[in-house]
């Protein structure tokens, strides 16, 4: 393979070097199915990465043949366009040739099978298979019928290792000038060490939280989930748990929106969908957006220097106010151009992988 | 082969005994004998003469020593009120002619075959050809066949009870789903109770487990999956006991009883509807109360190893556990696996007599339902093979006694079964030989091509366990003999 960038892991401010083969296995594993299983050093290496893509972006012709020749198979089994659009960019960025496979539920039900799915992509030539699918922990089953690397693009509720990752990019990118300063990043480089972080919305059916919850607790971050209890059914175990029985879990869960909004550095505002209606899971959207909308008024509870994401596509005047979204709190475009660069970097250190390692353990 | 210590079994099959004919001639010296029925167990030896139990001594003194139980054990036939052998109809999961050889390698000499086949067995036709295709195996393991509680299992009519019993039905079941109509089940309570044959629930509140994957907790919240209330098995547990306890003045003859219970507040609520005399009885299998859903993360200890001091669940994540691939299909079961808590409440409820008997609930499924997304692979572990190894786990780590360990699997079936079991229990001169050999000393791989049965669905896979069944008997034939004791 013929990488055309390439950047020493151990730097973090040293810009890519061109035409140099990267150091061999820097990264350590052959799938990205889920972020559980990434060390904070492994966490730091992407985002060092993610870096460099990002002054790839910047050039005039946002182009580099890293991963010229080699198949990048997007096989999607629910309607996306963004994070579909955003990782056949990426692939293309690094010159790769992509091919999109949308299947359709029909098929499923037709009885073709995932793993004849599979199979079939990598016998036309797939190295990578970024998968999407709504059925939690599907890239697993494909990571053990495919002899590539298996990049998960959100399975299901369970995880969203990509937008985790761009999330904390784009949080470590605003914190950037804090940093700096006086207060920030403990020793280990965990850069939300002491800084409140708030998901808000219905974090139950959420990929994006579930993946962010292993993300910004290994970041250090002050976590709080929030939102109406209906959607935290089983949050309240998982903050517990492991926690020996300490009066402070790893995360915090509320229903009460100004106590996780008071003094929060960071807000991310969670989709809500008119399906949790039918299930009885809300009374309605209306009541939603009073009781837990991220409206300017509740913002104010927050830090004065507090920023908003959304990981898309938003209900605007939902669970989030239209002049939230667009205001100058919000991060969320940023989020869509470091989604690029975080999926290039993934792309990129997958596709380096020299890592055997199987599917769990 | 391991060191069996002092005790002797004669090969058998060597001998020229096939499978299916009648064990002319075997004597089995210095083992331990479990016998619930007479609830006496200890050191002996028996004979057996053209396929009966001819002498049965047990041992004291001098002739004694040496002899524990931790070594080869002799028990009556193990009785499965719980299993699936999917023919008709889906005869690429299972047959009879390999199920009834799945049970002989897991030291079952009954087996009661639930009615989810495909026709069901709604009609006495589906009975008699479940027979004829016994009869066709060869295998001596008796086949007892439930019927369903209502006509193709849809919860409306009630299916040809009486019909069905003179069949031989051995009891009524819709399961695979609960017996969904309240006055359904209390028609049926009423009128098997004429026969007094038993209506066994699978006890679930549909409403609460529509598109459920995993129990509620924190398993199932880590790894996204649609969560399974516990809630769903005590409300429908609830219902069931209370049309039991208002038709019972009227029906003194209707009996309940409960299959595959799995959490805490279900067999409390049986606990207590014995104590009031109610006539019903419940089964536990042996995955719910050794394996927990830390399984489904990748977890492999036991279900007393995945628990606290304070009777919690412990993090499978803190503790660094997670060894095999998550989502692994052959985990996805109905109920599901639960919590260490609720497991610790099934392994409690069976040391206290809540339970009455260990069931399998053997679900084998073929590898095209199974290699599949965890949210759609068929629900069901293939278990008839590993039970006996499960059980054993749990006595081998103090947490059962053997005695009670047997007696779960022979004795405590054969009362709920009574009469319709058809044959004398327990290691009784005279009568045919029924009985297992199994060397505790000796464990086994489990593996795909060592599971007689054509259900590979077995979390258990690759995992090694206690107690390798030598011989099976049933009713004076043989059944299963180990391939190694012919060496």
């Amino acid at each position: 393979m013929s990488l055309g960038i390439t950047m020493d892991p151990a730097e973090a401010d040293v810009p890519p070097v061109v035409d140099r083969p990267p150091e061999a296995g820097a990264w350590p594993h052959r799938h990205l199915l889920d972020v559980d299983a990434l060390s904070w050093s492994d966490i730091q290496l992407v985002l060092r990465t993610t870096d460099a893509m990002r002054e790839v972006l910047a050039r005039p012709i946002a182009k580099v043949p890293a991963l010229r020749g080699t198949n990048v198979t997007i096989l999607f089994y629910e309607a996306s366009t963004r994070t579909r659009v955003s990782f056949e960019v990426a692939a293309r960025n690094l010159s790769a040739d992509v091919v999109n496979v949308a299947v359709a539920a029909s098929s499923v039900t037709k009885g073709e099978s995932l793993v004849d799915t599979v199979k079939t992509v990598e016998a036309l030539g797939a190295r990578i298979l970024v998968m999407r699918h709504a059925s939690s922990g599907a890239p697993y089953l494909a990571a053990r019928h495919f002899s590539g690397h298996v990049l998960n693009g959100g399975d299901g509720w369970h995880a969203h290792p990509t937008q985790a990752l761009l999330d904390l990019y784009t949080m470590r990118a605003k914190l950037a000038g804090a940093i700096a300063g006086a207060a920030g990043a403990d020793q280990d480089g965990r850069f939300l060490s002491g800084r409140k972080v708030v998901i808000l919305g219905d974090v139950l059916h959420s990929r994006v939280a579930r993946s962010n919850i292993w993300t910004l607790t290994a970041a250090g971050a002050d976590l709080w989930l929030c939102g109406p209890a209906t959607l935290l059914r089983g949050f309240e175990a998982w903050a517990r748990a492991g926690a020996g029985g300490a009066a402070n879990g790893r995360f915090t869960v509320t229903s009460d929106p100004a106590a996780a909004l008071r003094d929060a550095d960071v807000v991310m505002a969670l989709r809500i969908q008119q399906e949790r209606m039918a299930s009885g899971l809300l009374p309605s959207l209306r009541e939603y957006a009073a009781r837990f909308g991220l409206t300017a008024d509740r913002l104010r509870l927050a830090s004065p220097d507090a920023f908003v994401l959304h990981p898309g596509p938003m209900n605007e005047g939902v669970e989030i106010a239209p002049d939230v979204a667009a205001g100058p709190r919000s991060v969320i475009t940023d989020q869509v151009t470091n989604g690029v660069a975080v999926r290039m970097a993934l792309l990129y250190l997958l596709a380096g992988s020299t890592a055997s390692d199987t599917v769990g353990g | 082969m391991a060191d069996r210590g002092p005790a002797a079994v004669a090969p058998v099959r060597s001998s020229g005994v096939a499978i299916g004919a009648t064990v002319a001639d075997l004597e089995i010296s210095n083992a331990w004998l479990v016998d619930p029925f007479s609830e006496r167990e200890g050191p002996g030896e028996l004979v057996v003469s053209n396929g009966v139990l001819e002498a049965v001594n047990w041992l004291d003194g001098d002739e004694a020593a040496g002899i524990h139980d931790r070594g080869v054990i002799v028990a009556p036939g193990f009785i499965d009120l719980h299993a699936h052998l999917r023919e008709p109809g889906n005869e690429d999961a299972e047959t009879v002619a390999s199920g009834l050889a799945a049970a002989a390698h897991g030291g079952f000499t009954t087996v009661c075959a639930m009615p989810n086949t495909s026709p069901p067995a709604d009609e006495p036709g589906v009975l008699s050809r479940l027979r004829a295709a016994a009869a066709a195996s060869g295998s001596p393991v008796a086949l007892l066949p439930y019927g369903t509680v209502s006509v193709g299992r849809a919860g409306e009519a009630l299916a040809p009870i009486g019909e069905l019993a003179d069949a031989g039905a051995v009891g009524f079941s819709d399961d695979g789903s609960p017996v969904r109509s309240g006055s359904i089940l209390r028609n049926a309570l009423m009128y098997a109770g004429m026969a007094g044959l038993a209506i066994v629930d699978h006890p679930e509140d549909l409403e609460q487990t529509v598109g459920a994957e995993a129990t509620e907790g924190l398993v199932a919240t880590v790894l996204g999956l649609r969560g399974w209330p516990r809630s769903a098995e005590a409300a429908a547990v609830a219902r069931d006991l209370a049309i039991l306890a208002d038709v019972i003045a009227d029906s003194p003859g209707a009996r309940l009883h409960l299959t595959h219970l799995s959490t805490a507040a279900a067999l409390d609520l049986v606990r207590a509807a014995k104590g009031r005399g109610l006539p019903v009885t419940c089964d536990v299998t042996p995955h719910h109360l050794a394996l927990t859903d830390e399984w489904l993360a990748g977890a492999r200890r036991w279900a007393w190893e995945a628990i606290d001091e304070s009777g919690r669940a412990r993090d499978p994540w803190a503790d660094g556990v997670l060894i095999g691939a998550p989502y692994d299909p052959s985990t996805r079961v109905n109920p599901p696996l639960r919590s260490a808590y609720d497991a610790a409440a099934c392994l409690a409820a069976l040391v206290d007599g809540t339970a009455d008997a260990v069931a399998t609930d053997h679900a084998p499924h073929t590898v095209v339902d199974k290699a599949v997304e965890f949210g759609v692979a068929a629900t069901g572990i293939s278990g008839i093979e590993t039970a006996l190894g499960l059980l054993l786990a749990a006595v081998d780590a103090g947490r059962l006694s053997l005695g009670r360990a047997i007696g779960a699997l022979t004795a405590g079936p054969a009362s709920i079964l009574g009469p319709r079991l058809g044959r004398p229990a327990g290691l009784t001169e005279g009568a045919p030989a029924d009985l297992v050999v199994f060397d505790r000393a000796d464990g086994w791989l489990v593996s795909a091509a060592g599971l007689a049965s054509r259900g590979k669905n077995s979390p258990l896979i690759g995992h090694a366990l206690s107690g390798r069944v030598l011989l099976t008997l049933a009713g004076g034939k043989l059944a299963y003999e180990d391939p190694g004791l012919a060496d």
